[in-house]
């Protein structure tokens, strides 16, 4: 939709008509009126409207009809440049994690590195393994895409990844292999493909700049800094991801036909975590009791049916309530999770640096002052008891109407 | 008749008694050997037991005068019993005195009794409730088997009823208190608590002395074993130690832990030793059990392993770990055994055979070798809670009055107040000082309470090659189990050096009129004695002086001084984490709101660290430093004021 | 536990913080692994030198020697690893995932078992069942996660910080246990030719830029409220209204399964 501005003929019927209901609001701000001793004031706030550019606009012409309102309309996308390589002189291949079929931000950090690497001759070609759910490949930098289908590479499947990636080598012979050096693939993808292709990559790579990659060595103390070599796995955060251009992912084939070959190792498929089982360093979901919570069984009950990890702190741990190795603090253990809900703790100095590394924090708590809410992105002020009786039923209704939906 | 009885029966009952005591030497030889004034201590037990040990005992009167009337005359009747009934010297003189031995002890044991009647739970019943009979029968049959020795009643007074009936009281009298000595009744302590005396391991602590550091292990020796894995490898006179227990449970009643319901009791601990030492089971054991662990289901032999990590043998691993080593148990002790140094030794083999420390224990190790501090952090920030204060270094200076050992609690924000505390008071006091800075290492305090000797003995290697490089005239460090490992337990290694912990040089540096005071506003007071400036080394009066000296009345808590209760965080319980009933720290807190004080003093990081973690309603925790540092007067004009101390001083002049 | 032959290979660590010398984090975890599975039979090996004190830290674990192929430092461990296993009757190699010191590429189980000709199992966190040549294994996910793969023997796996934590090292068997050295040939690494370590650098936060194409944009971005400053805290709402904002946030974040 455009911005400019039409005459709405029904506003300005409005306007005229005494009777209608929205006729006051249709009414243009009273600009100037006779004041109690006779004096014209004026309103000068109550002249012009506000032009599509966010400023005030005074119509003189007298065109200006149907009130001030400001009119929303949905601003338009900025259509970026598009990139168009049309006969790239090399070709720099990613290969995304695509972590629940959608770039995550560290593949995009690393298109963003291919494309300082591409500079204006080469191509950057993504590489995804199956269905993708991403609709912003062209606004991340994909000149070319190359999609397998999903038969033979479902799953856990890495041999056969690495032969099909073998393959585009043999067609491409890209300048750079680039991977995620993640743990959710990119990291054990990217060392098998060099193990293949005989290369030495360059590992855990935090910048390249003219050519010359540096990336952590050891124990993170030391930097390992080298000609950028051909294959190259990079940590977030290595580039910038591409915001000013669009690209063509134009789709590319492959010429060879791949052959398939029996795996060495099947994937059998996930095995079902007790959520109660996983180590809480590394839970993504953690519900942490501490001196407030009064009735454990329904705590117990709550991060049963929430599928949450549970956690405490070390007041709970030291009353006897929960095992020594559920306590989460600086003197127990340092957790990850994205999502920490701390019940009844009031968030002492030691606590709060070990879920320093949380995502959301969501405080259920009595005391509106204590620390733990200052921390916490959500807080809910009440006894706990209740709020997790609440959050079991919602829970429980959310399952249930799953179901319903589901049958 | 009974002329010929009683000497049988005295002479049989003693040749027994020797063959039992040479048994019983034989067992306590299987341990270790040990180096020991043998001559030197035999004659210097009869001091030992006259005045040290009496010294313990008679902080209860009662006992301390029952065991003075009953022992005394035990040991005055069995000399002229055997001089008398035995050998046949009938003298009327030492018939008298006989009578006179028999009846004190008789009313000596008349009061053992007594305290039998209703005994207080710490006691151990079973054997030991059939004593005060057996004395009583034995000062009785001999009082009257006396009389006609006496001359007050004719020889055959009483016929051969009273003869026969003698007979048997005597037998009873003397198989209970001679040769019942040597094979393991109750009265063996009066036996091996003698001999124990004259061997101590500690022999420094007799005649007002102090021996509180441990032991060193010797790691050149690749044959020594690495603590103690079975009985048989503690010192004999260890053995021998375990041994003189009397039961009478003091040590059950002072320790922590036991209170705090940890599966602790060091009644039960030495009493299960003495069952390694001759073998068999606990179900014999007529005291408290460990809380939480019926007896009966632990047995040992005098080769058998102490602890089964995978079940059950003589003592449970958690057992060990529960100590605070706080020393309670030491301090309280009658017969001086050393129930510390038994549990560290016993620590040391399973840190350092087995690798099995506890919970966080073998982090916190792991953190010492590669770190120097138990968290882990990172060796370069030791110095960054000073980092404005303009603090001089060692490397620097070289040469310095005081050097300030700051320890761990360098890494920790709240220790780090108390610290900058102490800084200003040193300031204030124009005292020349400086830190080691990086070069300071943790003492090794904790590794080597947690078992771990090999990595004490590294750090402390390593800090006394650092502080040889330096001359300084005294240590002063606000850590009390800093203090006591540099002063203590350095020695042993080469480094022996004066240290002081901050409230004792702080009250030299105000009787010698260095600081102006003002008086403390903050509300009453008391003050928690540090069990490692406490008992370890005995400084009870310098910390009340200062608070003394800043107007503080110190409202004393019921357990104070040698008495105080331990935090909960020495011997790296924190660390070993043992699941209890209830938690130590705030059993002391219990103990510090009956005083109703606002404020408790404390001077140990650990002690602070304990207190504070105590939730609810609490009266505040300071540490001595920050008390004195809150009412230094001239505070940020040391400059501007010219130099007052010295025209102060030429007035004294 | 399994009749398997397990190698663990180890390597000399560095503690992040301070850099000493140690056992390296998850090559212990590969030996705790391997003793889980061969006890007593595991061996475990290293390449490098045999005077580092550090690797008596994995002796301490318990076990009486550890295999050492002699090279100087800066030597490519891989040939001699590989000779040394071909020749071998091992069914399963366990390694760490990344070294704590040199490269630390962790490309050695990736590059030995390609050498070998062995599947790699990455991040392997139990051996469930073995049976006719074939092993069923747990790997590790991210977050706590597992997968049941089949894979046939000999095979190499790699284990990372998932695997069980590698019990306490004591200073008793960590005295007495050998380390036995072999003379082996020599290859020099050519990484060292063309690269070099230097400190790590701090790597910069990422500021957040803002790309904005108008004034106005530019001055709402310049004015929104910093994140971070505090969560939206709900008082005097019924347990209900609460419990339904919580549920609300756990939705989004996704956690709810």
């Amino acid at each position: 939709m455009s911005e400019i501005i039409r005459r709405d003929p029904r506003v300005e019927w409005i306007a005229r008509n005494r009777l209608h209901p929205l006729h006051a609001a249709a009414q243009p701000a009273a600009v100037s009126w006779m004041g109690p001793n006779g004096v014209i004031r004026k309103n000068p706030h109550g002249v012009g409207f506000i032009g599509p550019n966010g400023l005030k606009r005074i119509d003189r012409s007298g065109g200006q009809q149907g009130g001030s309102q400001k009119r929303s309309t949905a601003s338009a996308v900025v259509q970026l440049p598009l990139h168009v390589i049309e006969q790239p002189a090399f070709h720099i291949v990613v290969v995304p994690d695509m972590v629940g079929g959608r770039l995550s931000a560290h593949d995009k950090d690393l298109l963003g590195l291919a494309h300082k690497l591409a500079g204006s001759d080469g191509a950057v070609v993504a590489v995804i393994f199956g269905e993708h759910k991403e609709n912003a490949l062209d606004c991340n930098g994909v000149d070319r895409l190359l999609q397998f289908e999903a038969d033979g590479f479902s799953g856990y499947a890495p041999e056969a990844r690495v032969l099909a990636l073998a393959a585009l080598e043999r067609q491409l012979t890209p300048r750079h292999w680039l991977l995620p050096d993640s743990r959710t693939g990119g990291g054990e993808l990217g060392r098998r493909l060099a193990a293949k292709l005989g290369v030495r990559p360059a590992t855990r790579v935090w910048q390249v700049a003219d050519g010359v990659s540096s990336g952590r060595a050891g124990a993170g103390r030391e930097d390992l800094v080298q000609q950028a070599p051909r294959v190259v796995l990079a940590a977030v955060e290595c580039a910038e991801p591409v915001s000013e251009t669009r690209h063509e992912v134009r789709a590319l084939a492959l010429n060879e036909a791949l052959v398939r070959h029996i795996p060495r190792i099947q994937d059998l498929g996930a095995v079902a975590v007790d959520p109660a089982q996983i180590p809480m360093a590394e839970a993504e979901f953690i519900l942490s009791g501490g001196n407030g919570v009064k009735d454990w069984a329904l705590f117990h009950q709550a991060a049963a049916a929430l599928g949450a990890t549970e956690g405490a702190s070390r007041v709970a741990v030291d009353d006897g309530y929960m095992g020594r190795e559920r306590q989460v603090g600086a003197s127990g253990i340092w957790v990850t999770a994205r999502v920490y809900v701390a019940v009844g703790i009031s968030g002492a100095i030691q606590h709060l640096q070990g879920i320093g590394a949380c995502d959301k924090v969501v405080a259920i708590n009595l005391d509106p002052t204590c620390d733990m809410i200052k921390r916490a992105d959500l807080s809910v002020i009440g006894e706990s008891a209740a709020i997790l009786q609440a959050l079991i039923e919602r829970v429980a209704a959310y399952r249930q109407g799953g179901a319903r939906d589901a049958a | 008749m009974l002329t010929t009885i009683l000497p049988i029966l005295l002479f049989a009952a003693l040749a027994l008694a020797v063959i039992g005591a040479g048994k019983r030497f034989l067992m306590w030889r299987r341990g270790r050997p040990a180096q020991v004034d043998w001559l030197g201590g035999l004659l210097a037990m009869p001091r030992r037991y006259m005045v040290d040990l009496h010294h313990v005992v008679a902080r209860d009167k009662y006992i301390a005068n029952t065991h003075v009337a009953t022992a005394g005359g035990f040991v005055l009747a069995a000399v002229l019993a055997i001089l008398v009934h035995g050998f046949g010297l009938h003298s009327r003189l030492l018939g008298f005195a006989l009578l006179a031995a028999t009846a004190l002890m008789f009313v000596g044991a008349l009061f053992v009794a007594k305290r039998r009647l209703d005994p207080p739970s710490r006691l151990s019943k079973g054997p030991w409730m059939r004593l005060p009979k057996s004395l009583l029968m034995f000062a009785a049959s001999f009082f009257i088997a006396t009389l006609p020795v006496a001359g007050i009643v004719s020889a055959d007074f009483g016929g051969w009823v009273l003869a026969l009936l003698l007979s048997v009281g005597v037998a009873w009298g003397v198989s209970e208190l001679f040769f019942g000595m040597t094979w393991g009744g109750p009265m063996k302590h009066a036996f091996a608590g003698a001999l124990h005396l004259a061997w101590h391991r500690r022999a420094e602590r007799f005649a007002g002395g102090r021996s509180t550091g441990l032991k060193a292990l010797d790691l050149d020796n690749r044959n020594a074993p690495l603590g103690v894995e079975k009985p048989t490898d503690f010192t004999w006179n260890q053995l021998l130690g375990f041994d003189a227990c009397v039961q009478c449970g003091k040590c059950e009643a002072a320790c922590p832990a036991y209170a705090a319901g940890q599966p602790l009791n060091p009644k039960k601990l030495i009493q299960d030793m003495v069952v390694g030492l001759a073998g068999g089971t606990d179900a014999k054991f007529a005291g408290s059990p460990y809380p939480g662990k019926p007896i009966g289901e632990h047995s040992g032999g005098p080769h058998l392993p102490i602890v089964n990590l995978n079940g059950k043998a003589l003592v449970d691993a958690e057992t060990l770990w529960s100590c605070t080593t706080c020393r309670a148990c030491v301090e309280e002790c009658p017969m001086m055994i050393e129930h510390v140094d038994a549990i560290v030794d016993m620590r040391r083999h399973l840190t350092l055979e087995k690798g099995a420390t506890p919970n966080k224990g073998a982090e916190v190790l792991d953190n010492l070798i590669a770190t120097d501090n138990p968290g882990g952090f990172a060796p370069g920030g030791r110095l960054n809670w000073a980092a404005d204060l303009n603090l001089a270094l060692m490397s620097d200076k070289q040469s310095v009055e005081v050097l300030f050992w700051v320890g761990d609690g360098a890494f920790d924000m709240r220790n780090q107040r108390t610290l900058r505390a102490f800084v200003k008071v040193l300031k204030a006091a124009q005292v020349d000082f400086a830190v080691l800075g990086l070069e300071e290492r943790d003492s090794g305090d904790v590794a080597r309470r947690l078992g771990d000797e090999a990595t004490f003995q590294l750090l402390a290697k390593r800090n006394i090659a650092t502080l040889g490089q330096y001359q300084f005239r005294t240590i002063v460090t606000c850590d009390p189990h800093s203090f006591h490992v540099l002063k203590n337990e350095y020695g042993e290694l080469g480094g022996h050096y004066q240290v002081l912990h901050h409230s004792t040089y702080m009250e030299q540096l105000i009787s010698g009129q260095k600081l102006t005071l003002g008086t403390h506003k903050g509300g009453s007071v008391t003050y928690h004695d540090p069990c490692y400036l406490g008992r370890y080394n005995g400084e009870y009066e310098a910390p009340r002086a200062v608070l003394k000296a800043i107007g503080i009345e110190v409202r004393e808590m019921e357990r104070s001084a040698f008495r105080s209760r331990c935090c909960g965080g020495g011997g790296g319980a924190p660390i070993t984490d043992i699941p209890g009933k209830q938690r130590i720290p705030d059993m002391r807190m219990a103990d510090i709101k009956e005083t109703a004080a606002e404020v408790v003093a404390v001077g140990c990081p650990q002690c602070t660290a304990m207190l504070e973690g105590v939730v609810g309603q609490r009266p505040e925790v300071k540490d001595i430093a920050e008390l004195v540092a809150d009412v230094l007067l001239e505070s940020a004009a040391p400059l501007k004021q010219g130099n007052p101390a010295p025209v102060a001083a030429m007035e004294v002049h | 536990m399994t009749e398997l032959n397990i190698v663990a290979l180890v390597s000399v660590g560095a503690h992040p913080l301070s850099g000493r010398p140690r056992r390296a984090e998850q090559d212990a975890r590969a030996v705790e692994l391997g003793l889980h599975l061969a006890g007593e039979r595991l061996q475990v090996l290293h390449a490098g030198d045999p005077q580092q004190e550090a690797l008596r830290a994995y002796l301490g674990m318990g076990l009486n020697q550890l295999k050492i192929l002699e090279q100087p430092a800066h030597s490519d461990a891989l040939p001699v690893l590989a000779d040394y296993l071909a020749d071998s009757s091992a069914q399963l190699v366990l390694t760490g995932s990344q070294a704590e010191t040199g490269e630390g590429s962790g490309m050695l189980p990736f590059l030995l078992a390609e050498q070998l000709g062995w599947p790699l199992v990455v991040g392997l966190a139990a051996v469930e069942q073995v049976s006719d040549g074939v092993a069923q294994v747990l790997q590790a996910l991210p977050r706590g996660q597992r997968r049941r793969l089949q894979v046939r023997l000999p095979f190499v796996a790699s284990v990372d910080n998932a695997a069980p934590t590698a019990r306490q090292s004591a200073f008793g068997p960590a005295r007495r246990g050998l380390l036995t050295a072999e003379e082996v040939e020599l290859v020099a690494d050519p990484l060292f030719a063309s690269a070099q370590l230097q400190p790590a650098k701090p790597r910069p936060k990422r500021l957040k830029v803002i790309k904005a194409k108008t004034g106005a944009e530019r001055m709402k971005a310049a004015t929104a409220k910093a994140s971070g400053g505090g969560g939206q805290v709900l008082k005097d709402v019924s347990p209900e209204a609460g419990a339904e904002a919580i549920f609300k946030l756990l939705l989004e974040e996704g956690v709810l399964r």
